[in-house]
């Protein structure tokens, strides 16, 4: 089954969990995104994540000045962020559970 | 990162950023400093195995990865590029100088309280048309970032942007949300003042208000909404100037009281007739006061407000009956009987003081009453109606 498509409707879920414990900048959220596991995710998808996120109110910003390259845009989760991730963290985990038990012992 | 791998990264940069350049500015500088550090940061990995082809084959095509980026981020698909014909570029200059002359329209009706309505209603039926246009039509919005005026007006924008006094606004930006309600709420205000003027335009600035709400979040993403959300501003901005304007004067009338009672304009009952010596009355009277100002009264028609008021008695008298509303010019509604038409009267009738006290039998010779004034009331007034 192709990860990707399943990437799409929980990678708000997964850039805001990755989130939670620590503010980090694009690239950051990237490593650890697959460093969690999910390797098929995109970069430009995590970055456009970031700014629909951002946008969206869930995430503030911040640039901190880096000695070598360029600055970096960190993102951190403010009280609506951690609010949406509770609720999406809820659907995902029933949601999940409901698929769990679809499949049984098949899978 | 050499020289060569510097220029062709920028290359990788450049091309990213023209596959984004319908978005707002503001939106594709936030989005270079961010995914453009990642490319960078990426082509530096590589190191010296660095080119072109490896970061393409890493992050994919510049247009690819700005179409994911955009389809990740919720932003508008991309306005195919169309052949800049004459209409088209014609089309383009219209909605774009109707946006401008409807914000500054919007502007200019909410400071002057709701001045000049029929110019308001023109400039904003031609600026609805552009608003319409940009939704309706796909390719116009790129059109309208085509145009010469467009680029330069964005490069002054851009350079303001980044200039030193400007920049302390940036971090502004955070109150963004609170300013959209406080646009709405002035908008809303305008609104009031136009429903009180029994002005058409209040439906249209109510629907302003709501669409303004929208128009906030929706503006930074995509530039269609700009349609909305000038106007908007330009309403909540004269708004704001006829509010401060207005309570500047009613400090000042406060201090200035005793004054300027005597400069407020005299009032008038709502209608006055006027009579000859024989009991005639006069039409197309102008009255004036002692300074020689005209003393206007204010006349509701069967059509509700005359356009102005004016100073000429009487006015046509307004009359409901079963046959609807009409309007009788000139003739009074009672007929009244005059003293002094007897030479006798002349010399022991007080002042021809008009008297509210009405006779039940006219009697058009006054002389036949006894000649003592306190029995018999100078005047007469009969109503016929």
């Amino acid at each position: 089954m192709d990860t990707s498509q399943l990437l799409k409707g929980v990678l708000d879920l997964a850039v805001l969990a990755v989130l939670r414990k620590e503010d980090g900048y694009g690239y950051d959220v990237l490593r650890r995104l697959r460093q969690g596991g999910l390797d098929g995710v995109g970069d430009a998808s995590v970055y456009g994540t970031l700014r629909r996120l951002y946008n969206a109110g869930l995430l503030t910003s911040y640039v901190v000045p880096s000695e070598e390259g360029p600055h970096r845009k960190y993102y951190s989760l403010n009280e609506p962020g951690r609010a949406r991730l509770l609720d999406s963290g809820k659907t995902w985990k029933s949601f999940a559970q409901a698929l769990d038990d679809l499949l049984g012992e098949g899978a | 990162m050499n020289t060569q791998a510097n220029t062709e990264v920028q290359h990788y940069l450049d091309a990213m950023r023209g596959a984004l350049s319908d978005l707002p500015a503001a939106e594709v500088g936030e989005i270079m400093d961010d995914a453009g550090a990642h490319v960078v940061e990426v082509a530096e990995e590589m190191g010296d195995e660095f080119t072109l082809a490896a970061l393409i084959d890493r992050l994919g095509t510049p247009q690819a990865y700005a179409q994911e980026l955009r389809a990740a981020a919720g932003y508008p698909p991309p306005a195919p590029a169309a052949p800049a014909g004459v209409r088209p570029m014609l089309l383009a200059r219209y909605t774009l100088w109707s946006l401008v002359a409807g914000t500054l329209m919007a502007f200019a009706y909410a400071a002057s309280g709701g001045d000049s309505q029929e110019l308001t209603v023109l400039v904003g039926l031609c600026a609805a048309a552009g608003t319409l246009l940009v939704f309706r039509q796909k390719d116009l919005l790129a059109a309208v970032g085509r145009l010469p005026e467009t680029v330069a007006l964005r490069d002054v924008l851009r350079r303001a942007e980044r200039s030193e006094p400007l920049r302390f606004l940036t971090p502004l930006r955070t109150f963004q949300p609170m300013w959209w309600v406080a646009r709405a709420l002035l908008i809303v205000a305008v609104g009031v003042l136009a429903y009180r003027l029994r002005s058409p335009i209040v439906l249209v600035i109510v629907t302003l208000a709501f669409l303004s709400m929208v128009a906030g979040p929706k503006s930074k993403t995509d530039r269609r909404w700009l349609w909305i959300s000038l106007p908007s501003t330009g309403l909540a901005i004269g708004g704001l100037l006829l509010i401060f304007s207005s309570m500047t004067s009613w400090l000042f009338y406060e201090r200035s009281a005793p004054v300027s009672y005597n400069t407020a304009p005299p009032s008038v009952p709502d209608n006055i007739y006027v009579f000859d010596k024989d009991g005639r009355p006069l039409t197309d009277v102008h009255l004036y006061d002692e300074d020689g100002r005209p003393l206007d009264s204010p006349w509701y028609g069967c059509n509700g407000r005359t356009a102005r008021d004016d100073n000429r008695y009487p006015r046509p008298r307004v009359v409901h009956d079963e046959n609807g509303c009409r309007e009788i010019p000139g003739v009074p509604p009672f007929t009244i009987v005059i003293p002094g038409t007897d030479p006798a009267f002349t010399t022991t009738a007080p002042p021809a003081t008009p008297s509210p006290q009405p006779s039940t039998t006219p009697s058009p010779q006054p002389s036949a009453a006894p000649p003592t004034t306190q029995s018999v009331p100078p005047t007469a007034v009969v109503p016929t109606s």
